[in-house]
């Protein structure tokens, strides 16, 4: 199985990294769409089949956590798997986002820590079997 | 944990750098880094439980490396992207600092990363902690600004804030 996963980060630098990052981390992936706010991001996944979802917290417009209720709030959404990769470090939000079922990946972080956290989150555990390619070195974080 | 803002800040600074950007932060400045000038920065602003902003300011000519180990070497050769990337480095800094000096349950909302050009921008902030690193052949400075009411919330003086940013 591919997945068709959506970058949601107000930062088109940062939707760049984590792009580049899930391109070298050899989960299978379909197509990989980016929104810069949770609005554009609630958008496209009323238009495209979306698998998974990496989602920034701080962002204009709508953030990510009001896009994550959202979506958990409707039947079409809320089966969604969602990994928020941000820099929030407010125990009390990290707690109500993994209340409403997601993962947390810190900014910066490590390609295999995403890759990892994505192989949890979408239960692919034989990434060998896909063809995944090594992953940089510890020293190459983002 | 560090124990001064400016510990806080400092750490938050070079851990990024290392991280993100992966580079080397170096607190020892060479006599190359220290001259160099400071002519590009970003800004965020943040609210909740202290009000203020990060900026960080660095070397215009650092910023392509910079750029390309974010980004890769394919995608640069942009000054806005350089500066959108530099812009990043101040966000994520900024989030990684405030659970440090506000504490880990504190809420707060950052803004969007912006050009820094304007002192008026942040005319109603006082300087409250500062840290530089050399970063290639050039430095980074990041300072954080607080609101007099924030500096208050940290039993911090309000009317001796320390030295502008250089």
């Amino acid at each position: 199985m591919a997945f068709n996963v959506l970058v949601v980060d107000d930062s088109a630098v940062m939707r760049t990294m984590v792009v580049r990052t899930l391109k070298m981390s050899g989960i299978p992936l379909a197509t990989v769409h980016e929104a810069a706010n949770g609005e554009d991001g609630l958008r496209l996944l009323g238009e495209e089949w979306i698998d998974l979802v990496l989602l920034d917290v701080n962002m204009p417009v709508m953030n990510g956590e009001e896009m994550l209720q959202r979506m958990r709030a409707s039947p079409a959404t809320r089966d969604i798997r969602v990994i928020v990769v941000s820099t929030e470090g407010s125990e009390t939000r990290l707690a109500a986002l993994r209340q409403i079922g997601a993962s947390i990946v810190h900014k910066p972080f490590a390609p295999t820590t995403l890759r990892n956290t994505i192989l949890r989150v979408t239960g692919v555990s034989d990434a060998e079997y896909y063809g995944a390619v090594p992953v940089a070195d510890a020293g190459g974080d983002f | 944990m560090p124990s001064t803002m400016e510990q806080c800040l400092s750490q938050t600074l070079a851990a990024t750098f290392e991280e993100l950007a992966l580079t080397c932060a170096d607190f020892n400045l060479s006599d190359t880094q220290r001259a160099a000038p400071v002519d590009v920065a970003m800004a965020v602003s943040f609210s909740g439980p202290l009000n203020g902003w990060l900026v960080l300011k660095a070397t215009s000519h650092i910023l392509p490396a910079i750029a390309e180990n974010m980004l890769g070497s394919d995608i640069v050769d942009d000054p806005s992207v350089e500066r959108d990337a530099l812009g990043e480095l101040a966000n994520v800094i900024c989030g990684n600092l405030l659970p440090l000096i506000g504490g880990a349950q504190a809420v707060f909302v950052l803004s969007a990363p912006q050009a820094f050009d304007n002192a008026d921008q942040t005319s109603r902030y006082s300087p409250s902690a500062r840290t530089c690193v050399g970063i290639e052949s050039g430095r980074a400075v990041a300072q954080l600004l607080l609101s007099d009411d924030s500096r208050r919330a940290l039993g911090l003086p309000v009317a001796e804030p320390i030295a502008a940013l250089a």
